[in-house]
């Protein structure tokens, strides 16, 4: 019964099929939204489900100078972590897993699926890869410093109130406080934080302006270069969860709670403030902004997110 | 139904690869008026692609000047199957002005088969999308020609 | 029982001896003792672990049975506990690997008999010094280990920089002897004995001013032998012209051995560690070592020398760890140890193995190994994310532990430090990756092989140790590292079996506490779950494979058609591949004021080095004059 329970939540939901679901949805939604505020019509809400099932069914290349293995495992990698992540993040009072989830993980989680993106780009043996990988390696550098500041600092908020002091690094702590104290976006301290944490989730899920990595006019689309098919459907699969479980994530950092109690209201819900997230911090500045060089990266997020996130780091521990 | 899915993907999502094999500019300009808010070719699911590895359909404009040849029959072997190769233009398909010039080398089906050809100098947007249209058939046809 | 310990380093000792004897001529004799020597020892020490790490009881040896009397040491004596043994352990694995390694490795040197000597000297000294309960001893060993390093070293002095590096090296060790022997004397001109287990009840608040001052010299001594930051430089240099078994032997236990007397020291020796300003010099340091190492890493061009600056970098987390001084912080130090041996005894393995196919290391010659090298690059890869701190491999425990351990002491800035330095680890590792095993090939290593058996036997037992210490957490604290954390911080026994019973209590002046060793894993990962989850993860990529996404063998990739070539803007395919110095751009343009400083502070000058390790040690010295009450 458990393994069939585990097998559940690998698979269904909240694992594979959940989060490729409304993965595929939201960036749909944010291509729409884009489109809209470009002032066209945009292509319809699943067009990403037609690109996902299009490179199924397209011929898989793996070219002479690859090395076949990890050229071809590398996405699936990637796809597993993903859907591992996605148990470990509370939807209110829903958790997969429940004692474990913890932050270190997730942060460490979170990174496998970049590095999958670098180790299969670099497998490829292209020279436009070679120059990807780099550039996603100093994407990586540039947002893991904030992002680190962003969760610590929830971290001790939650423990303050709730742990005597002693900082929690578990995600069901957190949605706990909310439930008593009331959705974190509300506290004045860490408004800096949920800012910080807006400007990473683009460059996490790679779009304009932080689309370094996959400059598709600069670098032919970086690591993804010499993909085509199966694994090309796969990494397009990762960009898309990536993006549902990092608004999740934001959401369940910042705008949960006791939720509603219903458990399909709730993931519902979480599934509108996520999609509301993806508008206000992916679509928006997609829409608005032109890329940016890789030097400009690394200096804005080291400079504006991490000074964000640490005014309210400090702001934390003076007890605000 | 995996297959049908499939099947029915192909036609609502092509995505382009642009080749340039010496053209004047004048079709690429027109190429990117396609995906414009006016005339938005992204609503039918069309998206320019940076790798022929990711192409469905490969737009060729210019005649094939002697510097492009091989490059062209590089890049169009490296897209995978199936694909599409639509002509934009009278360049790719007569050499247009520059016949007879002694770096031209075209027109274009010396070397590769055309799927859709798209007359004009440059050919309107409108032109280029029906044209779009007729290769997603193709493309279909090409797919069901696989399996 | 009573006499594994001495039996394990008179063993190393004697393989020495009778290589010198026996060995100089034929070279299987050579190999056969040192495989002889260094198994005995491993089976010595590992049959140690029942009764030390899982009876706790504490092993004490007086060496000719020269007893204390009237409660005065006067003999030499071992005592090994389980934090010696911990570090033991971890000596006689890289040991016994190392050896097993060099055999085919070293084939194309000459004189392999030497090397050999100085290898077993090196081991037993190592050994020597984790066993040793006498502070003499200590120095003793750590000279011994020092100069058989040094000629290690230049081993290979037909390579470039290697004699420089062992000069360098020479140097520095020297200077770390002499703060070592200078601390010894002054303590015993103290208290008139040299037994640690005495010394440390004697010094128990007892803190004159010259022993103060001695305690000053040991660390800087100590630090220096353990490659800390400022005391860093002949680290690279010695771990980049020794050859790479060596280098493994430098990283996984001559390091090690530092870190093991930094931790004697400060825990039993002195008590220090109810001091405050201790522990922030211990993680000052500690913080400093791992952010210096790990950016000198991502700016080098020599694969063994990037992994030497990332041994010192890793150093860091363990000293910082160990500052820490909570029962969590000392496990997650003593648990970093052992990952790092781990991970980097690993990595320099696979870095022997590069060079013994292609004869270089550098990163800007190599590149697209992994179709020829297949298990070595997935070596490297196990290796290379565990020392990033990837689940589920086993840094991520340790790395986790550390931040934990520092984030609950109230030092946010040090868990970001260590956060970052994490991802910066991975970032050059990735340029390990990409230059030597991924990307093109150059021609001329068309004909590289795979390196042969003996040479991958040790690198794949490494790499699963990696994995092993990753997903069972639990058992490795609770059989390796809570013993030896419960060792460190129960001075009263570590004395009383020394001394006999009751002596602690008779100068102390109070019983012999046990301390509480206990912490709160927070969210401590469940194995159990994890292994559910990645089995169930690889079950769907199986039903992918099976789908036919991944049918391997029907992806056709030979033949001269252009269509299997890489995409290269249309033009036929050129050796063109991004390595070493192409990559991070962005990152180094950001940060070049930094890189320049360090660029010109790591001269290569050793009387620069050498002032550096001076003037570091009066700085230990003024500050703990000044701080320490």
């Amino acid at each position: 019964m458990v393994v069939l329970s585990y097998l559940f939540y690998v698979l269904v939901f909240p694992g594979l099929l959940f989060s490729t679901i409304v993965g595929l949805i939201l960036s749909g939604i944010d291509r729409k939204v884009v489109a809209r505020m470009q002032k066209r019509i945009g292509p319809p809400i699943i067009q990403p489900f037609y690109d996902f099932f299009k490179l199924l069914g397209k011929e898989t290349i793996v070219p002479r100078t690859a090395s076949r293995k990890t050229f071809l495992y590398a996405p699936v990698i990637g796809l597993l972590a993903l859907v591992t992540v996605a148990l470990f993040i509370p939807m209110f009072k829903f958790t997969a897993i429940s004692t474990v989830a913890d932050i270190i993980v997730i942060i460490y989680l979170l990174t496998i699926p970049a590095v999958a993106l670098i180790i299969g780009g670099a497998a490829s043996g292209s020279p436009y890869a070679g120059v990807g990988i780099s550039r996603e390696m100093v994407a990586i550098i540039s947002y893991e410093l904030p992002l680190v500041i962003v969760l610590l600092t929830i971290g001790k908020k939650v423990g303050m109130a709730l742990n005597n002091g002693a900082i929690t690094f578990s995600l069901s702590q957190i949605v706990n406080y909310q439930a008593q104290y009331g959705p974190m976006i509300t506290k004045w301290s860490l408004i800096p934080a949920a800012i910080a944490l807006l400007l990473i989730i683009p460059i996490k899920v790679g779009s304009v302006p932080f689309d370094i990595a996959e400059a598709e006019t600069e670098i032919c689309e970086g690591p993804l270069v010499e993909y085509s098919g199966v694994p090309l459907a796969i990494f397009k699969l990762n960009h898309a969860i990536k993006m549902f479980i990092m608004t999740s994530l934001f959401v369940t950092l910042f705008l949960s709670g006791k939720g509603t109690g219903i458990l399909i209201v709730d993931i519902l819900l979480q599934v509108i403030l996520s999609a509301i997230v993806v508008i206000v911090s992916i679509s928006t500045l997609k829409a608005i902004t032109a890329r940016l060089k890789v030097e400009q990266v690394l200096k804005f997020f080291w400079t504006y997110p991490t000074a964000l996130a640490l005014l309210s780091l400090i702001l934390v521990w003076m007890g605000f | 139904m995996l297959k049908e899915l499939i099947a029915k993907s192909f036609e609502k999502s092509p995505w382009l690869f642009h080749l340039n094999t010496g053209s004047c500019n004048g079709c690429d300009i027109e190429i990117v008026s396609v995906i414009t808010p006016r005339y938005d070719a992204e609503r039918m699911g069309f998206k320019l692609t940076g790798t022929p590895r990711h192409a469905d359909i490969v737009l060729v404009t210019g005649p094939i000047t002697s510097q492009s040849k091989d490059r062209l029959i590089r890049t169009l072997a490296q897209v995978p199957d199936p694909k599409v190769v639509v002509a934009i233009g009278s360049c790719p398909r007569s050499t247009n002005v520059f016949n007879g010039s002694y770096s031209v080398e075209g027109p274009l089906d010396k070397y590769v088969p055309i799927d859709v050809s798209v007359a004009g100098c440059p050919p309107k947007p409108e032109a280029i999308i029906d044209g779009l249209a007729k290769a997603i058939e193709i493309l279909k046809e090409k797919r069901r020609a696989m399996k | 029982m009573q006499h594994y310990p001495i039996l394990s380093i008179v063993t190393l000792f004697l393989g020495a001896f009778l290589t010198v004897i026996f060995g100089s001529k034929n070279e299987t004799v050579r190999k056969f003792i040192a495989l002889v020597a260094s198994s005995i020892s491993l089976i010595l020490v590992l049959m140690l672990i029942k009764p030390v790490m899982i009876e706790n009881n504490v092993i004490q040896y007086w060496m000719g049975n020269w007893r204390p009397i009237h409660d005065w040491a006067i003999g030499i004596g071992l005592e090994v506990d389980s934090l010696g043994l911990f570090f033991g352990i971890i000596a006689v694995v890289t040991i016994f690997l190392s050896i097993v390694f060099s055999f085919r490795y070293t084939e194309k040197d000459s004189e392999t008999d030497k090397y050999y000597v100085l290898f077993l000297m090196l081991s037993g000294s190592v050994l020597g010094l984790v066993f040793t309960g006498d502070l003499f001893n200590m120095f003793v060993m750590i000279e011994i280990m020092t100069f058989a390093a040094v000629g290690l070293t230049a081993f290979r002095n037909y390579q470039e920089g290697a004699l420089e590096a062992a000069l360098k090296y020479l140097v520095l060790g020297s200077i770390g002897s002499s703060l070592v022997l200078a601390g010894t004397i002054t303590i015993y001109s103290q208290v008139h004995t040299l037994n640690m287990a005495q010394i440390s009840a004697l010094l128990f608040n007892n803190l004159t001013p010259s022993t103060l001052f001695a305690f000053a010299l040991l660390l800087a001594g100590y630090s220096l032998k353990a490659f800390v930051v400022p005391f860093h430089p002949a680290a690279p240099d010695a771990y980049m012209s020794a050859p790479s078994s060596i280098s493994m032997a430098f990283s996984g236990m001559v390091n090690k051995a530092g870190v093991y007397a930094i931790i004697r020291l400060v825990y039993v020796l002195y008590h220090a560690m109810s001091f405050k300003s201790i522990q922030l010099l211990l993680i000052i340091i500690g913080t400093i070592t791992m952010f210096v190492g790990v950016t000198m890493a991502l700016a080098q061009n020599d694969f063994k020398r990037l992994l030497a600056f990332h041994s010192i970098s890793q150093i860091g987390y363990v000293i910082t760890a160990v500052g820490v001084s909570t029962a969590l912080g000392l496990t997650a130090g003593l648990y970093h140890a052992l990952n790092h041996t781990l991970f980097k005894g690993l990595l320099f393995l696979t870095a022997g193995a590069v060079f013994y196919a292609t004869g270089t290391t550098d990163l800007n010659k190599l590149g697209g190994l992994a179709k020829k090298m297949p298990q070595t690059a997935a070596v490297f890869l196990i290796g290379a994310f565990s020392i990033s701190g990837l689940p589920p491999f086993n840094g991520f425990v340790s790395k986790w532990l550390v931040y934990q351990a520092t984030y609950q002491a109230n030092l946010a800035p040090v868990t970001i430090v260590a956060l970052l330095v994490s991802v910066m680890t991975l970032a050059s590792f990735i340029k390990v990756a990409q230059s030597i095993f991924f990307g093109q090939m150059p021609k001329e290593f068309e004909n590289v092989k795979e390196v042969p058996l003996s040479m991958r036997i040790p690198m794949w037992i490494m790499a699963i140790l990696c994995v092993l210490t990753g997903i069972f957490p639990n058992f490795v604290t609770k059989y390796l590292i809570s013993p030896a954390v419960s060792a460190a911080l129960n001075v009263g026994k570590y004395i009383d079996i020394m001394m006999g019973n009751g002596y602690a209590e008779k100068i102390l002046g109070k019983p012999v506490e046990i301390p509480a060793v206990d912490y709160v894993l927070a969210g401590y990962w469940n194995p159990v779950a994890w292994l559910v989850l990645f089995a169930l993860l690889l079950l769907a990529v199986t039903i992918v494979a099976v789908a036919g996404g991944f049918n391997t063998a029907s992806l056709p990739v030979d033949g001269d058609d252009s269509k299997y070539e890489v995409f290269f803007g249309g033009e036929a395919n050129e050796y063109s591949h991004v390595k070493g110095n192409d990559l991070f751009w962005g990152l180094k343009y950001d940060l070049r004021h930094y890189f320049g400083f360090m660029h010109d502070a790591h001269s290569g000058i050793i009387n620069d080095y050498a002032l550096w390790a001076i003037f570091t040690t009066t700085i230990f010295i003024v500050y703990i004059f000044l701080l320490v009450p």
